[in-house]
């Protein structure tokens, strides 16, 4: 599966056993509508993950193509004031995140606690990420010497 | 058990004959449209080579093609014992004459299929959510059903009937776009030629081009339909369980994710009809499947016996008609078969996610994923066509040279 925006393939992280694809390139991260089942067992988490997306009416960014389907993806917003913009394949693929937005929702993953799809993001990204960039940009400085 | 199969054989050729008199058909008034002395034979000659050319090489690859089309993967006890187990047990209780080749499908969707145009040489292909989401039971009783289609010779009918239907359509098309094509040459060689007969049947070949299809599909879908219930008959003789196939059947309905790898033709192989939107309850004359709320409230009630003349019974019952599913020969043998008890407990999530992981992983290692267990405890799986040569953990940054 390649990614969404770079076309480069997507790796696979697992992580207290849900996968997640993720972009080496651009930090993104696809999430497959197969491990959202996984990580959303009852009825009750399914809601809460509905009830947190807003179709988005006036973004401006680029929309992508579904990385199974291919179809253009629609943006949907997630939070109280339209912080974060992920891309959903209409045929119900996945989500797809930007690292930006991706870091938006671990922030707002501390405010809200019971939602466990940015938990799990929140775990797999948290640590690393206001880090992890300058430990890459630390790291090829280092290859280049 | 071999007039069972013979009755079931006579019914579905009736249906069968019906999709070659179409076929026939068609030929026949393609070719009068075109040449009308004697062009109607000329056109059977040709549906007809068309037909066998496709059954021949159905014959013998269809397996493989349907195999390779829907992504399925062969694998090796090693792999999955569990399921090969499975697989072994109901061979023998259907008595089977050789092990069909296991296949598992990475596919996130929960669904299964059965391939083989002799029982000799048959293939069971699963999808690795299937796996995922069903206990032993359940995907004991997915097994038999499967099984059994194998059994019941249902499978060479659905290629042969598949194939036909691809026939026709094939035909219908061609014909079709090259009266779009060379539409103004043709029509004014007929012009001075025949003109008001060879209009009419020129008419009618456009009319049964776009009609033979659809009436095609239906019959089809028609045979599809009939063989679902005595599957599920079969099935519950095998494993003496009726619940275990009715919860398999509820779990792969009930989830939402649609199988990519699924079309038209291949949709009535599979266990639950992989193309129709969820929850439809009416039968219509254009579904594969019968309902699934039906076919698992026929399981859930039948009570006293696994034996065809439960199911039977089971099925009047809930569709309140005398209409036989079961071939009277199989009813006319009583011997008791009794049910058996629930074995285990359902398996606990976690192990289900567990399980589901490890099916992924086995897929993933099949297809050349190389694995980096990361010191942080994240795990990373990285696709064959990955051209870096270095990549950073994005947990803990922690750096991974892929040479």
């Amino acid at each position: 599966m390649n990614c969404p925006v770079c076309k480069e393939p997507l790796v696979v992280l697992e992580l207290e056993q849900v996968e997640v694809d993720y972009c080496t390139s651009c930090a993104g991260v696809w999430l497959d509508s197969g491990e959202l089942e996984l990580i959303l067992e009852t009825d009750e988490d399914r809601n809460r993950l509905v009830n947190l997306f807003k179709e988005a009416t006036d973004v401006n960014e680029k929309s992508y193509d579904c990385p199974i389907c291919g179809k253009q993806m629609r943006k949907y917003e997630i939070g109280e004031k339209g912080k974060a913009v992920v891309d959903k394949c209409r045929k119900n693929h996945g989500i797809w995140f930007d690292k930006g937005e991706l870091q938006k929702i671990v922030e707002f993953g501390s405010v809200n606690k019971e939602n466990k799809i940015i938990n799990l993001l929140k775990n797999m990204f948290w640590k690393s990420m206001p880090l992890a960039e300058n430990k890459i940009s630390l790291n090829i400085d280092g290859g280049n010497k | 058990m071999w007039e069972l199969i013979q009755s079931n054989r006579r019914k579905s050729l009736v249906l069968f004959i019906s999709m070659g008199v179409t076929l026939l058909l068609l030929g026949y008034f393609f070719g009068s449209a075109y040449y009308p002395d004697g062009g109607g034979f000329i056109g059977i000659f040709f549906a007809f080579v068309i037909w066998g050319i496709l059954s021949l090489i159905s014959y013998f690859s269809g397996s493989k093609i349907l195999l390779a089309v829907s992504g399925a993967k062969e694998v090796t006890k090693e792999v999955h014992p569990q399921l090969f187990n499975i697989v072994e047990e109901m061979k023998i209780s259907a008595s089977l004459p050789a092990m069909p080749k296991v296949y598992i499908i990475n596919e996130a969707a929960p669904n299964a299929f059965a391939t083989g145009i002799k029982p000799e040489n048959s293939a069971v292909a699963v999808t690795a959510g299937l796996l995922a989401r069903l206990n032993r039971d359940e995907l004991q009783g997915v097994v038999a059903h499967e099984v059994s289609h194998i059994v019941n010779r249902d499978v060479m009918f659905m290629t042969f009937s598949g194939i036909m239907l691809g026939s026709i359509v094939l035909i219908s098309e061609v014909f079709l776009r090259s009266l779009w094509l060379g539409g103004g040459r043709y029509s004014s060689k007929s012009s001075k030629s025949s003109g008001q007969g060879q209009m009419i049947i020129m008419i009618v070949a456009i009319v049964f081009a776009i009609l033979a299809p659809i009436l095609a599909q239906l019959l089809y879908f028609a045979i599809s339909r009939k063989r679902e219930y005595l599957a599920d008959a079969s099935a519950v003789r095998y494993t003496r369980y009726p619940e275990g196939l009715a919860s398999a059947l509820e779990k792969i309905s009930d989830s939402s994710i649609d199988l990519k790898t699924a079309n038209k033709v291949t949709a009535p192989m599979y266990i639950v009809n992989p193309l129709k939107p969820k929850g439809q309850k009416l039968t219509n004359l254009s579904s594969t499947h019968p309902p699934i709320s039906e076919r698992v409230r026929i399981l859930r009630s039948m009570s006293g016996g696994a034996n065809y003349v439960d199911y039977q019974n089971a099925f009047n019952k809930i569709k309140r008609s005398k209409s036989p599913i079961i071939p009277s020969s199989g009813l006319a043998d009583q011997t008791p078969i009794g049910l058996k008890e629930a074995s285990i407990t359902p398996v606990a999530l976690g192990l289900n996610k567990q399980t589901k992981r490890d099916t992924g992983d086995i897929m993933m290692k099949v297809n050349n994923y190389s694995f980096i267990n990361c010191s942080c405890g994240l795990k990373i799986k990285i696709p064959p066509d990955y051209k870096k040569t270095e990549l950073f953990c994005p947990r803990c940054g922690t750096k991974h040279s892929l040479i």
